[in-house]
């Protein structure tokens, strides 16, 4: 995902920026102390930074992230970029936006949060421990109160990142596996085939219903065959929703047939008390097709019957 | 307010396309406007052509229905056609299946509906 | 997990027109948070019925529509008030059914069957207040 994405998936605007804000408790003030920490920052960006990738490099895991010499020098002029960018004194839309880069970079390439975590640890340390070197102890003890709050608002946003990730791939698979889920066929000119295979929830049972309508739409099918041999459970719910279904594709101009009906189904529904009466139900599939055929005027017709006589030319040819 | 609704005439039935939302005053109008069409022109059948409605609600639901009603009263033969996969799934999960109501696909399928209809009857 | 409105928005239910503003402001909400048409179709329907409802038979009211989340997902609320008469036989209604024209048995029912989350209150003589909650599709 881009940075770009994430803010909207995020939904950060102003007003979320003012929640956040808030609630990290990130103060005007606190922005101002960091700008003017700034010298201090500039001081201490290369010690800083080094002594950052030493646990970096010094773990491997997270060593294995930084290929040969040239991928840290690059990474390290960034957290440059990263780390005086504590102390512009700003924090707006465009600073959560550039902090989103960042995540989505290490999102990107894998890094698992808790390194992620880890490494901000240690940037806390190793900012506490100059702060307090350099500065006289209120001093220090203030300007380290500001850098936290900014760091943990900073920590929140890549957490986000990894969670905005992680729900855009499982909204991906949860598409997918919709589509696999409700493989309706066309099986015929205006003809349509749903083989309906394993337990239906009833999420499922909901998306089934909206996925047939659709296709007898695009498709203009006179009828539907659904055929629920493969589903091992007809309870109330499923018997609902399948009548549900009918009267949906009824009011589409179009028929629902039921096949795959088992004894025991059978003995269920009716047990039940299913209204089936606006139902064409039949217990296997072939005779479901050639009642969907018949509903188009059509038929099957065998072909010995058409060529008229043994040895001979076929009477008619067929399409 | 009286014509919102076009009503046409294919052949020997009447296709009134409902393109706007159909709401009180409108909705009287296109019940009057239909009514006074069947009755003036003699048809043998009705198309109502609801595929541009993104929303029907119960209480469209049964302005539609209703007016099917009528005409029928009439001797006049009504069909609903192109309703949408979602307007439809939304009526049908509301309890609303519009029964006793013809439907068919789009306005070939409803005058075909309306031939067979017909032949039915004699 | 904790339910929190992100944006509230309070349109007023007296007249006929509003109805309609009403309906496509939730409209335009579902299709801001990716509903599918089914999801739209099932909280504009809902919506629909309601605001009738409060214009037919409360007299008159607001609609707060509101946009929530939980941390995990986006929703829309929308919460309808009218002093109206109120109903007298809330379960009556509510187990639905057809009913005649004009009563609004129907579309309280139904609508309850569109949203993820539906609640009523309603005092006699006094008011109704309902709230429905739909949850963006998966």
């Amino acid at each position: 995902m881009s940075h770009r994405k994430y803010m909207k998936t995020l939904r950060l605007d102003d007003a979320d920026l003012r929640s956040r804000r808030a609630f990290f408790e990130l103060r005007d003030e606190d922005l101002a102390r960091l700008a003017t920490l700034r010298p201090f920052a500039e001081k201490h960006t290369d010690a800083i930074v080094d002594a950052f990738y030493e646990l970096l490099l010094g773990h491997p895991e997270t060593r294995r992230f930084f290929a040969d010499d040239a991928t840290i020098r690059r990474v390290k002029h960034a957290q440059r970029e990263y780390f005086l960018g504590l102390f512009q004194g700003k924090c707006d839309l465009a600073y959560v936006e550039d902090r989103l880069r960042v995540g989505a970079a290490h999102e990107r390439i894998g890094l698992a949060p808790r390194w992620y975590l880890g490494a901000y640890r240690r940037y806390l340390q190793l900012m506490h421990d100059r702060l307090f070197a350099d500065l006289p102890e209120a001093e220090a003890r203030a300007g380290f109160d500001s850098v936290q709050r900014l760091v943990f608002f900073d920590i929140a946003l890549a957490v986000d990142t990894y969670i905005a990730a992680n729900l855009d791939a499982v909204g991906r698979h949860q598409a997918a596996i919709r589509e696999l889920s409700t493989p309706v066929i066309r099986v015929h000119d205006r003809i349509l085939l749903l083989p309906l295979v394993g337990a239906i929830d009833s999420v499922r049972a909901q998306q089934v219903m909206d996925t047939v309508l659709l296709r007898v739409v695009e498709e203009k099918a006179k009828c539907i065959i659904i055929d629920i041999a493969g589903v091992p459970v007809v309870d109330t719910k499923v018997a609902d929703n399948l009548v549900k279904t009918t009267a949906s594709v009824r009011l589409l101009g179009a028929q629902t047939i039921l096949t795959g009906i088992s004894a025991q189904v059978a003995r269920t529904m009716v047990q039940l008390g299913v209204d089936i009466s606006a139902m064409h139900t039949l217990s296997n599939l072939s005779e479901g097709i050639e009642l969907a055929l018949d509903i188009v005027g059509k038929g099957i017709t065998s072909k010995s019957r058409l060529r008229g006589g043994a040895g001979g030319r076929p009477a008619k040819r067929e399409g | 307010m009286r014509g919102s609704i076009p009503i046409l005439r294919i052949g020997d039935a009447l296709l009134a396309t409902v393109h706007v939302e159909l709401h009180d005053a409108v909705a009287e109008a296109f019940q009057t406007d239909v009514l006074t069409a069947v009755e003036k022109r003699r048809t043998r059948g009705l198309v109502i052509d609801i595929s541009g409605l993104d929303m029907v609600d119960t209480y469209v639901a049964r302005i539609l229905a209703d007016t099917g009603r009528m005409a029928k009263l009439m001797g006049t033969a009504t069909v609903l056609v192109g309703m949408r996969p979602e307007v439809s799934a939304t009526l049908v999960r509301m309890g609303y299946t519009m029964e006793g109501v013809h439907t068919a696909l789009d306005l070939d399928e409803g005058l075909a509906l309306l031939r067979r209809l017909r032949t039915r009857r004699r | 997990m904790v339910v929190e409105a992100r944006t509230r928005r309070e349109m007023k239910i007296a007249s006929e027109d509003d109805v309609a503003l009403v309906r496509r402001a939730v409209r335009a909400l579902a299709e801001s948070h990716r509903f599918d048409v089914f999801a739209s179709a099932a909280i504009t329907t809902a919506t629909s019925e309601l605001t009738r409802n409060v214009w037919v038979h409360g007299r008159g009211g607001v609609a707060l529509l509101e946009e929530v989340s939980d941390d995990e997902r986006m929703g829309i609320r929308v919460t309808f008030r009218d002093e109206g008469p109120g109903i007298e036989d809330v379960e009556r209604v509510l187990a639905g059914g057809y009913s005649t024209a004009k009563s609004m048995g129907l579309g309280l029912s139904g609508s309850r069957r569109l949203v993820d989350e539906f609640h009523l209150e309603s005092i006699p003589g006094r008011g109704t207040c309902i709230q429905i909650l739909k949850w963006q599709p998966f």
